[in-house]
């Protein structure tokens, strides 16, 4: 019996016995807890400890917490605004978000002759975790094995050489090094390499994934001082995951968003589901803020809101605990100085349920060090503590001691969707017919999600075999110029066809006019400073905007059409001038 | 009575001590003779230069940079600086342009500080 | 793509560029070019709308525009071409300097002497360490000053200032006249960091209090600024707990600290002093690259624009005596070292043979200090001394030191600092 597992565990586990947690167990194996506690960490660690219990598929934590105040969503009158509205459309496929996962799937469906919607309540697209993660393309080598999590990752790495072609973006693959102080590990490392070369690894299962991970190699004490002779003391040896990849995440999800614009997609920004609809069993209606919107198909890419979304249609299996992380980018004149994301063994107290952290490069060459993994009742709470930098400048230090502090240009933080299960969720819903689950996405997101794509492609075609191909699909896609990369020849041909591209905006990162009137007049526009940042990367540098910033907004201003004062930083009312001085 | 200032005449920024003595007023720890006027100035009347922009129609700048020709008092200054926030004036203007003669009788002149086409 | 020759090509038109390029031309050099980024020349003078400029150098108080105008007018009679709207991308070891603007696309400048007068730029939130979110309505205080005196916006309706520096002081005053409430201006160190008179003029004037040893530590709200969370801090200057205080503000201006603009030195792999963030320079503002002059605030973040063009005027008189084969290349350099209670002094080392009659120094200290006397020493000679009723750390010192008394023996120069 699941249901006296659970309440077993809950009494002999010290700091929470003495709570009062209610617990039912349904016939589909998810626990749903109540009651309260004192402290929210209390709710995290209780709705973990359920998950883990065997034979639990998932956990609805209803628990609250003495410390925090949630507040109840109600949607009522938004709801009746939209329907007094009387805008009607309909579409055959609704995806809700348009973070990573969103856009990939997007742009795996729009290869079929279906009218999809996706919609995203932020003014641009990527605006959750999606930007706010470290780029890194994992080679799949630590996701548990059996996971959900660790299928997606090795196909979804795999899947990154074609993609970036496809949709030109950068993708490199400096691989990962992970280097190691102790003669214990040099043994550890020893018989690793034992098992990967006579293939008994396959026989013990926690080592699965690690076997079917590719392109591993062991490195020597010199190998590693040669790959990388900025590491901190005199690593005995290293574990090089060659296929670890690097990214801008948001290039790449932008590039699949187009791509699906490309092929016929429709995104609507600042658009919020407040409701959905079913009729018979199956999904009929989404209301949001601008119109209700019919459809036969409905996919939940909502990131931290999932739950809440599933909740609509009565289909809410698992609880999304926000996980904040927060990242540090350091100066560009360090460019060069780590080549390989890296590592130390035993260094970095990561949390169990989330990858954590290190040194890793952007491929511009910033370092960046981190994520963090705090966990947070605020769904909403990307703010970065001093207790966060403290902990990435130790992950960076483990590294090399030679980065200091000041070297740092900026910090910022995003939620990680986790669920209890801490895997991802990706399935059609057994309750209501078109609708289908794609939550719990966190790390390794990014690097699955052309493998997301893949999966509910697979899904949705299964619910409906008479989807068709598209014929005129377009497979590829081509960026707009970037100055900074053209040789100087190039450069100069190009501002003499455009001369917009002769000014430069941005000095920091050498980001001219015409890269930001491209931004804004994109196929999803950037209607904002940080928009235009994520796209263009004016600001990004060591001033971070001090100089650019006025004339971005003139840019953006101009190109809209728009007063400066209804410029924001980064949409909704981040509005960056008060009024005009003098009227 | 006794008063302290710090100068504002230069960056050297003295401290200074001010006593209305018989009539006269006597100033200490200043440098120089621009301190003691300062100093004086400040125990009976302290005078301040005025600094703002005006609106203007120009090609593209649309605040024009003015200063007062010399200092005015300094409890007129908000009031002054209002007054001249209704303004807007029309472009080209030459650096030097006189942009209000003699604002409130106070004997100054408000003159642009920037050309703008 | 165009290709030009120069003799001097100077990088930057603000006041070390304009006073760097006018010395060089007035010099004798046959080909000056400037290289501005804006529109116009002047720099960050052009939105310096108040008084207090040039009283050094022009024996008036002048706005800053007027002050950048004098400048230009004189420009303007020699013949000295100016690149507006033009940005250098690039500088090779071989003097090559890659430039661009709209009309001419890449130009290709091949000088046979560079001064490097790119100023400096504002310190970010980031690099203050302040917690919390990152909403609109944080800003630099040279950005404010651009969107009030240059653009005509206001950029919120209560403001708190971080940092007491000049800028953050003179900010102060220009909003409250612009109808922005100032909360306050806060300074994490125990002493203000600007000058005494801005302090009078723009704070005590207009009742804005100061608070010391205090801090932003927080900024809230996840899409506009809301407010601020501001703390004591102690002599270490960490945050004492249980001194926190919400302040309701739509605006944080940011006046924390400027840094060289070094970008370019650094292609040129040009030797950085830790202590001023610049290039290294000798008597004649020449970094440690032959032919490379550097000039005002790319070499140290001086307190006055008068410095900022005198060193201008020296870098520019190098660059000609430069081309003129009139210095001595060969001849050992002299080290010029930080004494006591000095933190750093420019130039940092000297040529004896290059020297005219007076070789001014420009110096900080560390820490405030009453009744002092300033001491040049080789070895235990005192070869130069000069007394000071108080020095402090944000004002900078300058020593004219005759040269005649430099180099009895061979030995560094060591500025000194101390209580008499």
């Amino acid at each position: 019996m699941i249901k006296n597992k659970v309440i077993n565990i809950l009494q002999n586990t010290s700091d929470i016995s003495h709570y009062e947690i209610g617990v039912s167990v349904s016939k589909e194996k998810i626990v749903t807890l109540t009651g309260i506690v004192e402290e929210w960490k209390d709710v995290v660690n209780i709705g973990h400890l359920v998950a883990n219990v065997k034979g639990v598929k998932n956990v609805v934590n209803d628990i609250t917490s003495k410390d925090v105040n949630i507040k109840e969503v109600n949607n009522d009158i938004e709801i009746k605004a939209t329907l007094d509205k009387g805008v009607k459309e309909e579409c055959d496929v609704v995806i809700i978000g348009a973070g990573i996962s969103g856009c990939s799937i997007a742009r795996s469906l729009s290869k079929y002759n279906l009218n999809i919607i996706v919609l995203e309540k932020n003014g641009d697209i990527g605006e959750e975790a999606t930007k706010a993660n470290n780029g890194n393309i994992h080679p799949g080598f630590l996701a548990k094995p059996g996971t959900l999590k660790a299928k997606l990752n090795l196909r979804g790495n795999k899947l990154y050489t074609q993609l970036s072609k496809d949709l030109d973006f950068e993708l490199k693959r400096p691989g990962s090094l992970v280097v190691f102080h102790n003669e214990s590990d040099v043994k550890k490392f020893k018989v690793l390499k034992f098992l990967k070369k006579t293939g008994l690894g396959y026989f013990i299962k926690s080592f699965r994934q690690y076997m079917k991970t590719p392109g591993l190699k062991w490195l020597s004490a010199e190998e590693v001082k040669q790959k990388e002779p900025n590491l901190r003391g005199n690593p005995l040896g290293g574990f090089l995951m060659t296929t670890m990849g690097i990214v801008e995440p948001f290039e790449v999800c932008y590039a699949l968003a187009e791509n699906a614009i490309a092929n016929g997609a429709t995104f609507k920004l600042n658009t919020k589901v407040l409701d959905i609809r079913k009729t018979n069993g199956a999904v009929n209606e989404v209301i949001t803020n601008n119109s209700v919107i019919s459809c036969e198909t409905v996919i939940n890419c909502a990131g931290v809101y999932a739950d809440e979304i599933a909740k609509m249609v009565d289909d809410k299996f698992y609880t999304i605990h926000p996980r904040r992380g927060a990242i540090a980018i350091i100066d560009k004149n360090r460019k060069g100085f780590l080549n390989t994301p890296s590592g130390v063994l035993g260094r970095s107290d990561r949390s169990h349920n989330s990858k954590g952290g290190g040194a890793s490069v952007t491929p511009e060459g910033n370092l960046l060090w981190g994520p963090t993994a705090v966990e947070t009742h605020d769904k909403e709470d990307k703010s970065v503590e001093a207790s966060d930098l403290d902990y990435i400048l130790n992950l960076g230090q483990g590294v090399t001691d030679q980065v200091k502090k000041n070297e740092i240009i900026t910090f910022f933080s995003g939620i990680r969707a986790a669920d209890y299960k801490e895997d991802f969720i990706i399935e059609a819903s057994k309750k209501v017919r078109g609708f289908i689950h794609v939550a719990g996405i966190q790390s390794p997101g990014l690097a699955a999600a052309p493998a997301v794509g893949e999966m509910v492609e697979k899904i949705v075609l299964k619910q409906n075999r008479l989807i068709t191909k598209k014929l005129n699909y377009i497979s590829t896609r081509k960026r707009t110029p970037i100055f900074r990369d053209l040789s100087r020849e190039l450069q100069d041909e190009l501002i003499k066809e455009n001369p917009n591209y002769g000014r430069v905006i941005c000095r920091c990162e050498l980001i001219t006019e015409g890269e930001i009137i491209d931004a804004v007049n994109a196929p999803i526009p950037a209607t904002s400073i940080d928009a235009v940042k994520r796209r263009s990367r004016a600001g990004m540098g060591r001033c971070q905007g001090g100089f650019c910033g006025p004339r971005v907004l003139e840019i953006i201003a101009k190109e809209l059409n728009i007063p400066h004062t209804e410029v924001t930083l980064k949409g909704g009312d981040s509005y960056v001038l008060h009024k005009e001085s003098r009227s | 009575m006794t008063k302290e200032f710090t100068c504002i005449v230069c960056p050297v920024s003295c401290s200074l001590k001010v006593e209305a003595e018989n009539n006269e007023i006597l100033v200490t720890g200043n440098q120089c003779k621009r301190g003691m006027i300062f100093g004086q100035n400040e125990f009976t009347h302290p005078m301040r230069m005025l600094t703002t922009t005006v609106k203007i129609d120009g090609k593209n700048l649309h605040r024009l940079p003015v200063i007062s020709t010399k200092e005015i008092p300094k409890d007129k200054l908000k009031d002054l600086v209002k007054e001249l926030y209704k303004l807007t004036v029309k472009g080209p203007i030459k650096r030097g342009d006189v942009i209000v003669k003699n604002i409130s009788n106070t004997g100054a002149d408000i003159i642009a500080t920037r050309t703008i086409q | 793509m165009k290709i030009i020759d120069v003799d001097v090509v100077v990088i930057g038109g603000g006041p070390a560029g304009l006073a760097a390029a006018i010395e060089a031309k007035k010099q004798g050099t046959k080909k000056v070019m400037i290289i501005e980024r804006d529109t116009s020349l002047g720099g960050i003078l052009q939105q310096c709308i108040h008084d207090g400029f040039g009283l050094h150098r022009f024996g008036k108080q002048l706005s800053g525009c007027e002050y950048a105008d004098n400048y230009i007018e004189e420009l303007n009679t020699y013949d000295i071409e100016v690149a507006y709207d033009t940005i250098v991308v690039e500088i090779l070891k071989d003097k090559t300097v890659y430039a661009m603007n709209k009309t001419d696309g890449i130009i290709e400048i091949h000088p046979k002497a560079i001064i490097l007068a790119m100023g400096c730029r504002e310190r970010t939130r980031s690099q203050a360490f302040i917690w919390g979110t990152r909403p609109s309505g944080v800003l630099t205080a040279g950005t404010v000053q651009r969107y009030i005196n240059i653009e005509g916006y206001l950029p919120g309706k209560k403001a708190v200032i971080l940092g007491s520096g000049d800028i953050g002081l003179i900010m102060a005053r220009r909003m409250t006249l612009e109808g922005i409430e100032v909360l306050g201006v806060y300074e994490l160190m125990d002493s203000p960091g600007g000058l005494s008179r801005n302090i009078a003029q723009c704070l005590v004037d207009y009742d804005i209090k100061m608070h010391l040893s205090t801090t932003v530590i927080k900024t809230h709200g996840n899409s506009k600024l809301t407010g601020v969370t501001v703390a004591k801090v102690d002599s270490n200057r960490n945050v004492i707990k249980g001194t926190e205080e919400y302040i309701e503000c739509d605006l944080l201006v940011l006046a924390v600290g400027l840094i060289p603009e070094n970008e370019l030195s650094n292609q040129l792999e040009l030797d950085i002093d830790p202590l001023t963030r610049g290039p290294i320079v000798d008597d004649q503002f020449m970094t440690s690259m032959e032919g490379v002059f550097a000039a005002g605030n790319v070499v140290t973040v001086f307190d006055l624009v008068d410095y900022v063009s005198l060193t201008g005027e020296i870098a520019g008189a190098g660059a000609a005596k430069y081309l003129k084969n009139e210095l001595d290349l060969k001849q050992e350099y002299l080290p010029i070292k930080s004494g006591e209670n000095v933190s750093f002094v420019v130039p940092q080392k000297i040529r004896l043979n290059n020297l005219s009659e007076e070789l001014p120094l420009y110096f900080r200290v560390r820490n405030k200090q009453e009744k002092t006397e300033v001491g040049v020493f080789e070895l235990e000679n005192k070869i130069y001394k000069k007394r000071h009723r108080v020095v402090l750390p944000p004002e900078m010192i300058v020593e004219k030191i005759s040269t005649k008394l430099i180099g009895e023996i061979n030995t560094p120069l060591v500025v000194s600092v101390k209580e008499v």
